[in-house]
């Protein structure tokens, strides 16, 4: 086997791609830091008892052993490390974490998709006001702006619905767990089958709709307060009343949808959910939502936190989309004009210095990048 | 903002043959495709639709990668790859099942590790587990009747419609796995950024595929 192979699943970056992603990454960090999020960053590895909790969907994970037997695991998810960490150094909380890190989850073989996929996200933990979920939001809303050209529109979700509805149905687990997964996917052949059984029930024409139940804020109210749901939905419902009229008068501009027939984002979100997409997006550009039981995989004592994580991978490859690259200068100059080049780059937006010894060397230098040259020795000795 | 062509993966062959009616009777101009020649995408100014021609398994793997945004395909396939997408309508064409079959002299109930035939692997280990037997299987990409007569398996689990192949090969049904169909297939994002044309499309077709059961149930 040829030893400069890559990994399935895995890709080297460089070049523009790498610089918009690193430019990203940067705005992303400038605007945790500007918001007052602590930075946070947990190992690639970790025991694999503390994904326990998480869904991994058709994704596995990479999985290693340590000298002494034991399962490690390449992080699947930054969320779970992170609720390890409070549990085990009993950070005082409340706090609010900010990172950017690698994640990796092995995907179907040959499908084109990467397995080790960067993500940034934030934290929010030990606040049970709703005043966390808003600036998640917040988040989401300056970031797209900040990131991208496309108009992003924010999905709001409630983790809990779907199960307080199928419990109104019936008593057997199995049973609402088949529909929520019929629901969830979409799977409509098996879902109108699963729900004839209650088509003598009021509900009925509801759970008819239900798959269809996403859309604008106005018109899923409008279908809730038409149909008999059970009482105990009632407080999600008027949860995601506010946090639409919060987010109509905050961010005006702001695209606003509610999906109340989806699977949250993960099986540990208790409240709200929210998810960010764009018209040219392959995926979901974020997702997150309230954990407030996360911690007590760790400990006794759960703690209320929200969380949120942005998929850097994708906004590069949308940024790329739109992104006008500026044309490239090289700059050619003599050992003793230093400070005047250093001053011609300050001043040059793409600009980079020729480390030619020649100026041959440098025209071929500036030929490859396909960028222009800023020659300042004209008209003095060039530099041998 | 000017709404996107939506991108439809079609299965080619049988499936594409049995669709066109379907898509034709929903009011959908398929002439580019019935005229394709040996075009594999077919995109129109004046239509809202693109099709691309692809094999099954491919139409699940465009679809996962939003390469398109509908697929047809049938529920074997979506099943064998294990597909995330929505599956929005069952087309009732295409419908044939998935069976267990070998020779006469095959005794189901040997006691002893088998081994199985089949280009399905998932389905049939799904089928064994739920058994509670622990079989060998072996992949077979085509003409998955050889693998009994040819001593290579001890069975083989197959789709099949009438069971004439089976039949004329000799072997014969010891049991019954679950039914097949085309299905229309929706990728996640695409449901959420064009919801109103592809439930249009949906909805036309759902209307389409009753009238053609209807008739069915009563001839005239």
């Amino acid at each position: 086997m040829l030893s400069n192979l890559l990994p399935l699943g895995t890709r080297d970056e460089f070049g523009r791609r790498a610089a918009t992603k690193q430019q990203l990454i940067a705005v992303i960090q400038a605007h945790f830091k500007q918001r007052g999020l602590a930075p946070i960053a947990t190992p690639l590895l970790e025991n694999q008892a503390v994904f326990d909790p998480y869904q991994m969907g058709n994704y596995q994970l990479y999985r290693l052993l340590d000298t002494e037997g034991q399962t490690l695991v390449l992080r699947p998810d930054m969320t779970l490390p992170i609720a390890r960490f409070l549990s085990a150094t009993k950070v005082p909380l409340p706090q609010k974490f900010g990172y950017v890190g690698d994640i990796f989850r092995v995907s179907r073989r040959l499908s084109g998709s990467y397995n080790q996929i960067t993500q940034a996200g934030v934290e929010l933990v030990g606040y049970a006001s709703l005043k966390a979920e808003l600036e998640c939001l917040a988040i989401a809303n300056q970031l797209s702006a900040e990131l991208i050209d496309d108009a992003v529109e924010i999905e709001l979700g409630s983790a809990p619905f779907a199960q307080q509805v199928v419990a109104s149905l019936t008593t057997d687990s199995e049973q609402q767990t088949a529909i929520k997964t019929a629901l969830f996917n979409k799977q409509i052949p098996q879902y109108t089958a699963l729900i004839a059984a209650y088509q003598d029930q009021p509900i009925y024409p509801f759970l008819q709709q239900w798959p269809r139940l996403f859309g604008q804020p106005k018109q899923i109210f409008q279908r809730l307060a038409q149909a008999p749901l059970p009482e105990t939905v009632t407080k999600w419902i008027d949860e995601l009343k506010t946090v639409v009229t919060w987010m109509q008068t905050t961010m005006p501009d702001q695209a606003v949808s509610i999906d109340l027939s989806s699977q949250a984002p993960q099986k540990y979100y208790t409240g709200l959910t929210f998810r960010g997409f764009s018209q040219a997006g392959a995926g979901y550009l974020f997702s997150g939502g309230r954990y407030d039981q996360l911690l007590a995989n760790f400990q006794t004592k759960s703690e209320p936190a929200v969380g949120m994580g942005l998929d850097v991978d994708l906004l590069t490859e949308l940024a790329l989309n739109t992104t006008v690259t500026t044309p490239k200068q090289v700059i050619y100059f003599n050992p003793d004009q230093w400070t005047q080049a250093e001053q011609v780059l300050a001043t040059q937006p793409q600009a980079t210095l020729s480390l030619a010894a020649d100026r041959a060397g440098a025209i071929i230098e500036a030929q490859q990048l396909g960028a222009a040259l800023i020659d300042l020795t004209e008209g003095t000795s060039d530099a041998n | 903002m000017p709404t996107k062509r939506l991108k439809i993966a079609l299965t080619k062959g049988r499936v594409e043959k049995q669709v066109l009616p379907l898509l034709e009777q929903a009011g959908i101009d398929c002439d580019l495709v019935r005229h394709k020649q040996r075009r594999l995408i077919f995109d129109s100014e004046t239509q809202p639709y693109e099709f691309i021609l692809a094999k099954g398994p491919d139409v699940t793997t465009f679809l996962e990668r939003g390469a398109a945004d509908i697929g047809i395909v049938g529920s074997d396939i979506l099943v064998e790859h294990q597909s995330t997408q929505y599956e929005l309508l069952d087309l009732g064409i295409g419908e044939c099942q998935f069976v267990l079959a070998s020779t006469q002299d095959f005794d189901p109930k040997a006691p002893r590790r088998k081994i199985i035939g089949t280009k399905y692997p998932l389905i049939t280990k799904r089928y064994f587990d739920r058994l509670g037997q622990d079989v060998e299987i072996i992949k077979i990409e085509g003409s998955v009747e050889l693998a009994p007569l040819t001593g290579l398996a001890d069975a083989i689990v197959d789709i099949t419609e009438t069971g004439t192949t089976i039949r004329e090969n000799h072997l014969q049904i010891y049991d019954y796995l679950q039914p097949v169909s085309t299905r229309l297939v929706v990728n996640r994002l695409a449901l959420k950024q064009q919801a109103n044309a592809i439930y249009d499309l949906v909805d036309r077709l759902a209307d389409v595929v009753n009238a053609n059961a209807k008739k069915e149930v009563m001839p005239s």
